[in-house]
Formats: structure tokens, C-alpha cells, sequence
């Protein structure tokens, strides 16, 4: 009887493997090998044009990186610095607008939909034509319906800086649409009888979201920050991503472009990996794992 | 103390919810307190209910924008753009910018291209993706977690570092310039956010109870029937959720497209938007780059119509989808 039923446990974990290696196969063949690969690749450059002829060159790529690529640094810099401008801003937003449809309102159906519709266009080509066309300057101004006289009124120099923050902040609203619904997912997820219970003992709205809300929201916070960090380092419009392509395609520089590609895949591995050790403690995690 | 004079309809809501206790409660609450405070805090209830419907309809009016302007400039002439008191009707409409959009495209050709990407890559993800996350939710194995753990982390490994590699890996098996680096690493759980949608999955079938599954089991099915015939009949949101981002995605697409695919006649839709110009200009033999906004508005709408169709038919399965998925434990 006995060893009938290990048999049997035996027979579900290779199953198990069996369900796996579809996966195992496709991240060896396309992340795990190109992976390994770059990285000896950035310790090498290619001579020979036609049947790419690599020659070793040691540090030389990082080097060239950080010391001699007079663009590489700067790009790199307005990269991180987007990112680290932008996430915080998209977070809180998203979380914002979250909320507001979370409430029982009319039209919820409709300000959903509207709300996802930028994912429709969000990073693809047809975004840059409409950015190129000038969409994004004015939105926010038209949308909240600023008078032109404020503007007037700031004078020309302050007045540039809140619409330069305006069209920031539009195409900011532009990329909320994934993680809006993954926050009205985890609103929907928390349970109405802890908010009744709250307001029962007479606790506010302001109370009840920082002691409510925020810490259940905890974990979908990180989510979402994930999220947000490595959509805004794979953006079509990040141009670190057009310098990479450039080098590699149009210079042919595979060697100097896997470099530039490993370190900034260390830099983003770096930077979560101290997003999940200085978060870990402020994390709720609710029910069994 | 604001909340205290819920919004009717909320009420109805949640009474309907409630059991006897919650609602002997909600009793208590309507005869003390709202009668206590009364019509002040009503007020303030109003108020923040305009509050918010304010705020809403500026969003909602910032987030469609894009699409507005898009959809009133592309069928503007020429003259009303240039008249900036017509800002969102024109006088007359132009329909002839769809038709010029359109054939700078070269809609069908590069249409029949991009669709055939997309479907097959929604294919090969909604199936392997479902059907590695039954392995990895409902199967357990020795190092299990760790595997999980390896195929999350893939998800934050920038196409560019690996671009390099792929594209010699390609050369070398013979596929660059076909639509097999695009479509193959589907089939295998990778390919766009490949682990995103393993997550997905994930998440939804370790919620499914086990009952089910014994069940099954003990009417004689497999372990591959269970997960065709039971679980994945089951999850129809996380279906919906991973084929509509999925299709965006892959749809939207350019920088994979763009380095693997080299002859036009092979391009995706998208990547058809920068030469416009260029492909306009041949087709007709003069210069458009004069008023050609319009046309360019066209020509992206265009490219967007059919994911903008998609989501018109599964937004609503889409929406209640991720609330169900759940994505969020």
C-alpha cells in the first residue's frame, strides 16, 4: 500500500516537471543562453564585420562606458532620472484614481474603460506620433480648465516650469492604465466588513484609508513598483533603449552594446533588489501564504 | 464624520450583503447617529460627491484625449487646422485622410502581418503560460519555488541587454526576417511579459479549490485533463485578462519587430507610421509633408482600430476579469 502511494507521489512530481518544461526549454533558449552569452559578449568585440569575428578586449566595454562614451552617462542619468521621477508619481495616482472608482458612482463602467484606454496606444509607435504632434502640451491645461490669465498673472519664467510639470504629469496619467487596475484589484479584494467595523467605532475616511487601506494595499504597492520600475526601463521612448539598438544595429558594436545592456540589467537588479530589502518590513501580508 | 450618511444605492448594496448582524448594526448607526448629526453632514456629503464626480470627468477627459484628438484631427481639412477657433468639429469632414492613411499604410498587407503576429503570439501565451502555471500552482516538486523565483526574475531582464545575442542566435537558425522570433517564444512562456501572465495564471488556480480536483482525480482523470477539461474551463478572467494584454502588446510592439523583421513587406502595422511620409510620397508623387497632420492622425488611427474594436467588445470582460483574477492575493 505503501509504496503504491510514494509510486503515485513520484508519478505527480515529474508531472509537475512535465508542466514546467515547456518554460525550462524557452528560458534557456531565449533568457537564459542570450544572458550568458551577452556577458561574454561585453568582454568582446566584433572585428570582422561579415562573419562577426570576436576578439577579446577585456574591461575595455565597460571602460569605454563609463570613462570614454561622453553620451552614455548622461543618457543613463536622464534614464534613472525619469524613472525615479516618474514611479513615485504614477503610484500615487493610479492608487488615487483607484480609490475615486472605487466608490459607487455613476458611469463606473464608463471611467473604467476611459481610464485603461491609453494602454491601447500607451508605448507603441502610435503614442510618438501623437507626442510628436504636439498632444500632451496642453491636455492637462484644457482638462482642468485653467485660464489662460493665471498664466499671465505667474509671469513667464514660473509660468513655463507649471506647464512643463502639466505636460509632464499628462504623459505620467498616460501610463496609470495597468497599474489603476491592479490597484482596483486589491481594493476590490479588501473586505467591506472591515470598513464597517471601522465606521462603527467611529472611525473616519481620512483614518480609515492609512489604517485600513494603505497597509492591505502594501503588497500591490510593490507589485506596482516593480511594474512601473521595469516598464519605465523598457519604454520605447527611453532612449537608452534607441542608443543600445543604435550601437549594435547601426555601428555594430555587439560587444559595447551587451556591455551597455549589462549594466544597465545590474543597475535595475541592484535597485529592486534594495526596493524588496527596504520595503520588506512595511509589507502586510494578509491570510496564509 | 462625513461618512456616515452612506450614498443610498450603496446602502441597497451592501444591506443586500449583510448578514443579520451587520445589518442590526447599520440599524443602530441610522437611528443614532445620523439622526444626531442630520443635514450638515449631509451637505458635506454632496459636496464631496461633486468632488469627486469633478475630478473623475477631468481625468477621464485627460486620458481621452489622445483618442479625441486623434479621431477630430484626422478628419480635419487642411484648412480647419489651420483655423484655431475649430478646435474639436471641423466644418467639414475629410474622409479622404482615412483613405490617404490607409494607403500609406499599405493597410491590408501590413494588417494580414501584425495580426498574424499578435494572434499567434495570444495563442501560444494564453496556452503555455496556463498551462506552466498549473505546474508551478497546483503540482508540487522539489525546487518548485526556486523555479518560480528564477521565472519572475526574468521578468525584469530589459529586452536590450539579450537583443544582442537573440539576434545572432536567430541568424544562426535561419529566422531572421520571418515572424518565428516573434511568435516561437510564445509557445514557450516567454515572449512579451511572458512571466507576467505565468503570474497571472498562478495566482488564479491556487485560489481554485482542491475539492474539484479530487474529484476528478478519483473519477479516473489525468493530470492533464484536469487542467484542460476542469481548471482552465474555470478561469475564463485571467483568460480574458491575458489575451487582451497580451494582444496590445505584441500588436504595439516595435522594438522586437524592428530588429528581427528587414524587408517592408514583412513589417508589422506600427512600424509602417514613421515611413508615411516617405511611402505617401511615392504613392502619390508629390510632397505631403505640407498639412499632413491629418493624415498622419488617420494613418495612427487606423493602425489602433482594431485594438480599439478588441477592447470595445472585451472591456467589460476585461474590467470584471482582473477584479476576479485575482491578481492581487
Amino acid at each position: 500500500m505503501s509504496e503504491r502511494r510514494i509510486g503515485l507521489e513520484k508519478k505527480k512530481m515529474l508531472a509537475g516537471y512535465v508542466y514546467i518544461a515547456p518554460w525550462a526549454i524557452g528560458f534557456a533558449l531565449f533568457m537564459c543562453y542570450p544572458l550568458v552569452y551577452s556577458l561574454w559578449l561585453s568582454f568582446h568585440e566584433v572585428v570582422g564585420v561579415g562573419n562577426f569575428e570576436l576578439e577579446s578586449v577585456g574591461w575595455d566595454n565597460f571602460n569605454k562606458a563609463f570613462v570614454l562614451d561622453t553620451q552614455f552617462i548622461p543618457l543613463f542619468i536622464s534614464v534613472i532620472q525619469d524613472a525615479v521621477i516618474n514611479t513615485p508619481l504614477i503610484l500615487v495616482f493610479s492608487l488615487f484614481i483607484a480609490i475615486l472608482l472605487n466608490h459607487n458612482i455613476r458611469g463606473r463602467a464608463f471611467f473604467r474603460a476611459a481610464f485603461f484606454l491609453p494602454v491601447l496606444i500607451g508605448s507603441g509607435l502610435a503614442m510618438q506620433q501623437l507626442l510628436y504632434a504636439g498632444v500632451g502640451k496642453d491636455t492637462l491645461v484644457n482638462g482642468i480648465g485653467v485660464p489662460d490669465e493665471v498664466f499671465l498673472y505667474m509671469g513667464p519664467t514660473f509660468s513655463q516650469i507649471v506647464f512643463d510639470m502639466l505636460s509632464r504629469l499628462t504623459i505620467i496619467f498616460w501610463k496609470t492604465g495597468v497599474q489603476i487596475l491592479l490597484f482596483l484589484a486589491g481594493l476590490q479584494g479588501i473586505s467591506i466588513s472591515l470598513y464597517e467595523s471601522a465606521r462603527c467605532d467611529g472611525a473616519t475616511e481620512w483614518e480609515m484609508f492609512w489604517k485600513i487601506t494603505l497597509p492591505l494595499m502594501t503588497p500591490i504597492i510593490l507589485l506596482n513598483l516593480v511594474y512601473t520600475c521595469v516598464d519605465s526601463f523598457t519604454d520605447i521612448n527611453n532612449r537608452m533603449m534607441v542608443y543600445i539598438k543604435d550601437t549594435a544595429f547601426t555601428n555594430i558594436q555587439m560587444g559595447y552594446a551587451s556591455g551597455m545592456g549589462w549594466i544597465y540589467f545590474m543597475f535595475i537588479f541592484v535597485l529592486l533588489i534594495l526596493v524588496f530589502v527596504s520595503t520588506r518590513r512595511l509589507i502586510v501580508y494578509t491570510g496564509e501564504k | 464624520m462625513k461618512s456616515i450618511p452612506i450614498p443610498k444605492s450603496k446602502q441597497q448594496l451592501t444591506a443586500a450583503k449583510q448578514t443579520a448582524v451587520g445589518s442590526k448594526v447599520k440599524a443602530i448607526r441610522n437611528n443614532s447617529l445620523v439622526s444626531r448629526i442630520g443635514s450638515k453632514s449631509r451637505w458635506i456629503s454632496l459636496i464631496y460627491r461633486t468632488f469627486v464626480y469633478v475630478i473623475l470627468i477631468d481625468l477621464a477627459f485627460v486620458f481621452l484625449y489622445p483618442f479625441i484628438y486623434m479621431v477630430t484631427t484626422s478628419l480635419k481639412h487642411p484648412v480647419d487646422l489651420m483655423d484655431f477657433t475649430i478646435k474639436w468639429i471641423p466644418t467639414s469632414m475629410a474622409w479622404e485622410n482615412l483613405y490617404y492613411g490607409m494607403k500609406g499604410l499599405q493597410f491590408m498587407t501590413h494588417f494580414n502581418n501584425s495580426a498574424l503576429i499578435a494572434v499567434l503570439s495570444v495563442i501560444g501565451q494564453v496556452l503555455s503560460c496556463s498551462f506552466i502555471a498549473y505546474g508551478f500552482a497546483r503540482i508540487k516538486f522539489p525546487g518548485r519555488e526556486a523555479l518560480f523565483f528564477l521565472c519572475m526574475f526574468t521578468m525584469i531582464i530589459p529586452p536590450q541587454t539579450i537583443i544582442v545575442p537573440l539576434f545572432m542566435q536567430y541568424k544562426t537558425m535561419g529566422w531572421l526576417d520571418s515572424v518565428l522570433p516573434l511568435i516561437v517564444p510564445s509557445f514557450f512562456g516567454n515572449g512579451l511579459r511572458g512571466a507576467l501572465f505565468i503570474f497571472i495564471f498562478r495566482q488564479l488556480f491556487r485560489g481554485l479549490p482542491w475539492e474539484l480536483e479530487d474529484a476528478a482525480r478519483v473519477d479516473g482523470c489525468g493530470s492533464f485533463k484536469v487542467y484542460w477539461k476542469i481548471i482552465l474551463p474555470l478561469t475564463p478572467p485571467a483568460i480574458v485578462v491575458t489575451t487582451l494584454l497580451s494582444l496590445v502588446w505584441h500588436w504595439n510592439d516595435f522594438f522586437e519587430p524592428s530588429i528581427y523583421l528587414t524587408s517592408e513587406e514583412k513589417f508589422t502595422l506600427p512600424m509602417m507610421l514613421p515611413r508615411l511620409y516617405q511611402s505617401l510620397d511615392t504613392l502619390t508623387g508629390s510632397s505631403f509633408e505640407v498639412f499632413s497632420l491629418p493624415v498622419v492622425m488617420a494613418a495612427t488611427f487606423m493602425a489602433l482600430l482594431p485594438m480599439l474594436l478588441v477592447y470595445f467588445f472585451l472591456q467589460r470582460y476585461f474590467i470584471q476579469g482582473v477584479e476576479r483574477s485575482g491578481l492581487v492575493e
